[in-house]
């Protein structure tokens, strides 16, 4: 989900990207001479952060499928890149695979997405994972990865403090190491337990909102996408889990964004433990490789009822376009199924792009960094429970209900209870329109 | 009307194209789209004023409607006394006076996104600081609250944007004779009857002007708007602009957004026309 982060992001480097991606396109146009055997497929693809990657993967496997070129266009996830996607596909232009965010998506683009039921990478994905793209009895859409979140947290901080964060099952164990903590402040050397940086609103409408409404919907993004009510039934337990991290963390609250609490706090040492996921791992090394490789973990939140889970889920998928030719898009399956099931695919899936793999198969893998490790550990074991949000994050109420209103009770401009309320008839409303 | 002859239409054809493609098409496009469901990529159905209907309940856009006429205002006043301010200033016989009208004009050559990410720290970092130094509470928690937001905006239009205006008030300053306010002088007029009765009035068209600029740019901001607050807390600092950007892309309701940007455009219109029309009449009078 770091793609929410390029969601505000993205605004301020559309441009740049959109630049870049007419600079791509009248490269593209002069070296089109190929012969009628040839297949090209076009990528266009919401996860920017592994643009490189994915260029370089795309190169390894025109040179092992001479007949087949690719070109990757990636755009800055979220909201500027549904935008592009549609100018693509109105402008003629549009792509042989492109990448779907949810089911809101899977609702847009269903004019354009092909069936991928009888791909390899469809029958080896796990379970559970498909539960989103799967409609009208058809798999449109191929998870990208798997991505988890919880408490990341400073290793040192902990040792020092003598806690065992993973003996922090449950709520109250949680909050009475989170105290202890508290109050030594001074000798961790720690400005504060937390940084909830109240600025990013998608940390809580989309992240710490999730457990406490997908216990309603099993974890199913699906189901709660189709729901005419959001029961909410565990949102005391969330009450008591967002003021924990307000009331311990690093203040002001409403003034830190991402970075502040990623790159200033945590990545330095500043903060015990932040609500993040596997994919700040590139932040936290760009700052201090050390400290990343050896020095932090992630355990899950606890949230009553489902203690020692870990939220694993998926942000994008792939779909492979069903409005162009037959040739091409049984050449864009391929290339799918190449990525994730062959041999070589496999390798570049885990060392290349860092992925923890959505798909069955790669039991001998070992991941490279310390959080998707964490991440790949709880999946191996089933230990997870599903993501419901991608069931919201597309749709109108998660931008204009659930964010400002979420915003409103940590600035302490509105109860709880009214909170609860607005996002439960928010949701009522635009559902029954 | 003779000379509107075939060179008159050639020389106007690249212009008007131009214009067509990029301006009256778009805007004929946007008026169809805001009576359909359209949602950037198709439409099912005419919709009629639905979309007109939805926005005059639409808490959000009335929200940013107001809080953008109370920018308008507030920046209106301040750019044009600043901007004048520093133009009279700056047109006085001293050393170092060139020196100052390029500093001045400085913070006009920084892109407002930047410019809004620089005092982003100013405000909550640099603030901040002074505030724990000087024990001074107001200078804390900016930009967490609708108050300081506003103010922050006002703050940093005000500082990039007094410089332009600046500039535009300089060139008619300039352009006064220099008899008129001899004459003046030995008539007898004080330095505060010469600037209402003689200065004042002859640079009325650089009111106009600059009360169009600082009007229609009131009303246009974004760039500062994104980058320093991006519409937080709770939304409550965003403004027209970006109320319509976030209901296209955020909530992809593309329909409704083209509704706004329709309504914008007309409120925008009328006001600056209204505007530059009663200020003309004035100009006329003095």
């Amino acid at each position: 989900m770091k793609k929410n982060f390029w969601k505000r992001l993205g605004k301020r480097v559309a441009v740049v990207a959109l630049a870049a991606g007419a600079a791509f396109t009248l490269a593209a146009c002069s070296n089109s001479s190929s012969s009628g055997k040839d297949v090209k497929i076009t990528i266009l693809q919401g996860k920017v952060e592994n643009n490189k990657q994915f260029k370089q993967i795309a190169k390894e496997y025109e040179k092992s499928h001479p007949h087949v070129k690719i070109e990757v266009t990636s755009i800055g996830g979220g909201t500027q890149y549904d935008p592009v996607l549609k100018t693509r596909i109105s402008s003629g232009n549009a792509p042989t695979i492109f990448s779907l965010a949810g089911p809101a998506d899977v609702q847009q683009f269903k004019a354009h997405e092909a069936d991928l039921s009888d791909t390899k990478a469809a029958k080896a994905a796990q379970p559970g994972t498909l539960d989103a793209v799967k409609t009208g009895g058809k798999i449109v859409g191929l998870p990208f990865n798997v991505e988890g979140y919880g408490f990341v947290y400073n290793k040192k901080v902990f040792e020092k403090a003598g806690i065992d964060p993973n003996s922090l099952t449950t709520v109250d164990k949680l909050e009475a190491a989170v105290k202890q903590l508290d109050s030594q402040k001074e000798q961790l050397g720690i400005k504060g337990v937390f940084a909830l940086p109240g600025k990013e609103a998608w940390i809580m409408s989309d992240h710490l909102l999730n457990p406490y409404v997908a216990q309603d919907y099993n974890g199913n993004a699906l189901k709660l996408y189709k729901s005419k009510k959001m029961a909410f039934s565990k949102n005391a337990d969330m009450k008591t889990m967002l003021d924990l991290q307000k009331d311990y963390s690093i203040k002001p609250v409403m003034q830190m964004d991402y970075s502040a609490q990623v790159n200033q706090y945590f990545s330095q040492g500043k903060a015990a433990m932040i609500q993040q996921g596997d994919w700040i791992y590139p932040t936290v090394e760009g700052i201090d490789k050390n400290f990343a490789k050896n020095d932090i973990g992630m355990i899950p939140i606890p949230v009553p009822g489902e203690e020692g889970k870990l939220p694993v889920g998926t942000s994008l998928y792939w779909a492979v376009n069903s409005q162009k030719s037959t040739a091409e898009q049984k050449a864009a399956k391929n290339f799918l199924d190449w990525l994730y099931t062959s041999k070589a695919g496999k390798k570049d899936v885990v060392n290349t792009l860092h992925f923890v793999p959505a798909y069955k198969g790669y039991d001998n893998y070992k991941m490279s960094d310390p959080l998707t490790s964490v991440v790949f550990n709880y999946s191996q074991k089933h230990q997870t429970t599903g993501w419901a949000f991608p069931g919201y994050t597309g749709t109108s109420w998660d931008p204009d209900v659930a964010q400002p209103n979420l915003q409103k009770y940590l600035s302490g401009k509105q109860s709880w209870d009214k909170t609860v309320k607005n996002m439960t008839d928010g949701w009522a409303k635009q559902q029954n329109k | 009307m003779k000379n509107r002859s075939l060179s008159f239409w050639l020389f106007l054809t690249p212009t008007l194209v131009a214009l067509a493609l990029v301006v009256f098409i778009p805007v004929i496009e946007g008026l169809f789209y805001s009576f359909t469901n359209w949602d950037g990529l198709t439409f099912t159905k005419m919709v009629g004023f639905q979309n007109y209907i939805t926005l005059f309940h639409d808490k959000a856009f009335i929200n940013a409607f107001w809080f953008t006429v109370g920018f308008v205002i507030v920046t209106v006043i301040m750019l044009n006394v600043i901007g004048l301010g520093l133009a009279l200033l700056v047109t006085q016989k001293f050393k170092g006076n060139n020196f100052l009208r390029t500093v001045f004009f400085m913070p006009n050559m920084i892109g407002g996104l930047i410019l809004g990410f620089i005092w982003q720290f100013i405000f909550t970092q640099g603030f901040q600081a002074l505030g724990d130094a000087l024990h001074m509470n107001w200078l804390q928690n900016w930009l967490t609250n609708e108050t300081t937001g506003f103010w922050g905006l006002v703050i940093v239009t005000v500082w990039q944007m007094s410089g332009y205006i600046m500039i535009i008030y300089i060139a008619y300053l300039q352009n006064i004779p220099n008899e008129i306010i001899e004459a003046a002088k030995i008539d007898g007029a004080s330095a505060w009857q010469r600037f209402t009765k003689i200065t004042f009035p002859m640079i009325a068209p650089a009111f106009t002007v600059c009360m169009f600029l600082t009007l229609s740019n009131g009303f246009k901001i974004y760039d500062q708007n994104l980058s320093l607050t991006n519409g937080g807390p709770y939304n409550s600092t965003q403004m027209l602009a970006m109320d319509i950007v976030n209901t296209a892309y955020n909530s992809a309701n593309f329909s409704l957004s083209e509704a706004k940007a329709i309504v914008f455009f007309v409120i925008v219109a009328a006001i600056s026309l209204v505007q530059v029309a009663y200020n003309r009449k004035r100009e006329e009078d003095l």
